[in-house]
């Protein structure tokens, strides 16, 4: 059987391990602030030619973006987003 | 007739959570600021967590009292019951003796919890009035409702919006226990506000969710923030779970030679798994299995042949079922991504070789589930369903070897929130398309080369 090139439609849908729940390509090929998830190609490789679909659709740099920088540890994310709230805080009772 | 569960008495609800933190063979380094490059204080944290989770967080004390008002509310579901799987034991024509602790038993249907009560507590007690957290599906936002509810505080839930519609009942538990939940990118913060700016029906994300969570908190000193998982704190909340095994076990008369939990962030299977990794590092023989999924079913068509562990060919090479090396694209394991929403704690055990990780294909874990739900009559949630496919392995390799091994799982939670899953499996959507033969004879080509072991097979 032949893989399909193109990704299945909405109607098909696996499991997200992040949220929980089962969600379509569409959702994962934007869930990164655009970009795809970092965990789309693992979770779809084995549905159609994934890698080979975003590579025609990502520049170099969205693809670096997306799959190639490590993945950050919780606390970093906690810690960045405090700074950044803290910043909005202040610049708010300017 | 014989005994088939044992529930501990109240009196035996253990009155210490366990640190792991103090025992560990390789200590775990302290995380540095990503402003500053030094290690993390109090006060980074301090505009989102109180401080006793803070002093948790960083604790190296082996155990830590825990405090009468949330052993009083512990109480609602705790302790929870062990049960012998004499059913699937049956079915699966097993010499091992199979044990499972039952999560599923709390008012909001997992282990979860067992750290949002106590979060909620230390939040009461040091002058919090809300709480803020993100959620997916939903099962740790309606924990923290149902324990914000318990006691006396507001609780403030971002569920990510595709989530939010499509998991009603989750979010109408959480509004059950007065919860307010709203999708997330909302208009409530300026991180919801930006994304909504450049994308009105943006579906959501996690990211997303925890930006605004940790927004929320910020911005208002009477609030603070609360996550689920990963966190070491998070982690030592749990461990009542695996000191309520080991007396559970002791009353059966029986010790696990292997114990199993899934492992996303790590919570339920270090609230089962730390007291036992405990008795192993004093000498004890067991055998620590982290459950994670896998999408590529090497397993069922690759050879058993030598290959490296990772894209980088820098782990020796391990005779493993295989579709060779560069199968998955590179950057997945290049990046380290496997582990890296893992917890610390648990991903630095894995290194110190105490726990063995564990790759379970999606259709497996269902097929399990279906099994355990007809022989022990539990549906399990989607997660905990690798936990089981990993224990219905086991079992079979205990046949196979002939060997009368004792399996002990956690069950952390039923699945019965979550049937959409069990209806895309059963309806055969789930099923997987086949792999074209040239993908698999481009991926094999590249392990040729390599040296075969004894027991190299097709």
């Amino acid at each position: 059987m032949k893989h399909p090139v193109i990704p299945p439609d909405d109607r098909f849908k696996i499991r997200c391990r992040k949220l929980g729940h089962q969600v379509a390509f569409s959702y994962c090929r934007v869930e990164n602030q655009g970009l795809p998830c970092a965990k789309t190609l693992d979770c779809w490789h084995i549905h159609f030619p994934v890698a080979s679909h975003l590579k025609k659709e990502l520049t170099p740099d969205q693809w670096h973006r997306a799959f190639v920088s490590p993945g950050r540890p919780k606390m970093m994310t906690l810690l960045d987003l405090i700074e950044q709230a803290k910043r909005a805080k202040e610049e708010g009772s300017k | 007739m014989e005994v088939k569960k044992i529930f501990l008495p109240e009196s035996e609800l253990p009155r210490q959570w366990y640190n792991i933190a103090a025992d560990m063979p390789t200590p775990l380094e302290p995380p540095l600021h990503p402003g500053t490059g030094q290690p993390v204080g109090p006060d980074d944290l301090a505009p989102i967590f109180p401080m006793p989770l803070i002093e948790q967080e960083v604790s190296q004390q082996q155990f830590i009292d825990i405090p009468e008002a949330v052993l009083e509310k512990y109480l609602i579901w705790r302790p929870t019951p062990m049960y012998r799987a004499f059913n699937l034991e049956k079915h699966l024509d097993t010499p091992a003796r199979i044990y499972f602790k039952n999560e599923g038993v709390s008012p909001a249907g997992s282990h979860k919890p067992n750290t949002a009560l106590a979060q909620a507590y230390y939040n009461k007690i040091s002058g919090t009035k809300r709480i803020t957290t993100e959620t997916g599906a939903g099962q740790w936002g309606s924990a923290l409702s149902m324990c914000c509810c318990l006691f006396g505080l507001e609780c403030k839930v971002y569920m990510v919006k595709v989530s939010y519609q499509q998991k009603p009942y989750r979010r109408l538990m959480m509004e059950t226990w007065g919860a307010k939940c709203t999708p997330s990118p909302s208009s409530e913060t300026n991180a919801g506000r930006k994304i909504l700016e450049k994308n009105p029906d943006s579906p959501g994300s996690l990211g997303i969710a925890i930006s605004e969570a940790v927004e929320a908190a910020v911005m208002d000193e009477e609030t603070k923030y609360s996550l689920g998982s990963v966190l070491n704190h998070v982690l030592l909340h749990q461990t009542v779970v695996g000191q309520e095994a080991q007396k559970q076990m002791a009353q059966f008369g029986d010790y696990p030679d292997v114990v199993i939990g899934c492992a996303g962030g790590g919570s339920n299977f270090a609230g089962m798994t730390f007291p036992f990794i405990r008795d192993k590092i004093n000498g004890k023989q067991v055998e620590i299995l982290a459950v994670e999924p896998a999408s590529c079913p090497t397993m069922t068509r690759g050879p058993f042949a030598y290959d490296f562990g990772d894209t980088v060919q820098m782990t020796p090479l391990l005779p493993m079922h295989t579709l060779g090396h560069s199968f998955v694209p590179e950057p997945i394991h290049a990046g380290g991504l496997r582990y890296h929403g893992m917890a610390p704690l648990v991903s630095q055990l894995i290194l110190d070789n105490l726990i063995t990780p564990m790759a379970i294909p999606q259709l497996e874990t269902f097929e399990a589930g279906i099994t355990f739900a007809r022989t022990e009559g539990f549906i399990s949630a989607p997660e905990t369903d690798h936990a089981v496919a990993a224990l219905i392995r086991e079992a079979l390799k205990a046949k196979e070897e002939g060997k009368e091994k004792v399996l002990l799982l956690n069950w952390s939670g039923h699945g019965l929130v979550d049937m959409a899953a069990y209806e895309a499996y059963l309806s055969g959507k789930l099923k997987n398309y086949e792999l074209p033969q040239e993908e698999i004879d481009r991926a094999l080509s590249d392990i040729e080369p390599l040296p075969k072991p004894k027991q190299y097979r097709k």
